[in-house]
């Protein structure tokens, strides 16, 4: 095992890590905007990171502009997808998450916005 | 090496089947969509990964084509949710 293999596999670990801190927010937060928050950071900060350690882990070959390509917009998309689906859901006034016991009505109320 | 990069494909992959989870229960449309916004972008990691445990390079051409679906498909859905329907370009 190399050094070079050894950086990339940091670089995997570390995205896998964010991956599953994504996956744990998207299942736990209650509201919509907070569910928001966290699975579009784990877009940004898991994803590239398992990029840049596949960039280090593929040498100098041809794979590197298109890894670059992939990481590049990948950073551009998440974040305009996530500002359209906040936007859209702000917009159509869904409910935000008080901490009162008002987090029961929360489930359901879609249909009446 | 080649089996650590299978242990964080695999990991990713069971993350993705986690996440359809809210996709599933999620209470408004916004839910949903947000999964499975997530779910696509984990489908793209796991698809780049799997370039490098089988050494086939053109697998990086169908993350880039699968980047630019998923953008496409987030982008176009969540604007039919705001204006509900194309009614026009005023929300509210």
């Amino acid at each position: 095992m190399s050094a070079r293999e050894a950086i990339a596999g940091a670089f995997c670990a570390i995205g896998a890590l964010f991956f599953i801190i994504g996956t744990t927010g998207l299942l736990r937060l209650p509201d919509f905007f907070a569910r928001l928050h966290p699975s579009t950071k784990c877009d940004t900060l898991g994803g590239c990171s398992v990029l840049v350690g596949m960039m280090v882990y593929a040498g100098w070959s041809w794979e590197i502009p298109r890894l670059v390509l992939i990481a590049g917009f990948l950073l551009l998309y998440s974040a305009t997808c996530g500002h359209a689906m906040g936007r859209s859901g702000f917009l159509r006034g869904m409910p935000m998450w008080k901490k009162e016991p008002a987090s029961e009505d929360v489930e359901g109320v879609g249909e009446e916005a | 090496m080649r089996d650590f990069l299978l242990g964080v494909a695999l990991i990713i992959a069971l993350n993705a089947f986690i996440c359809l989870y809210r996709a599933v229960i999620g209470p408004t449309v916004q839910d949903r969509l947000l999964a499975v916004n997530v779910v696509g972008t984990k489908t793209l990691i796991v698809v780049v990964l799997v370039t490098f445990i089988f050494n086939e390079s053109f697998f990086l051409d169908v993350a880039m084509v699968y980047a630019l679906l998923n953008m496409v498909v987030t982008v176009v859905l969540s604007r039919y949710l705001e204006t509900e329907g194309w009614r026009g370009r005023e929300v509210r």
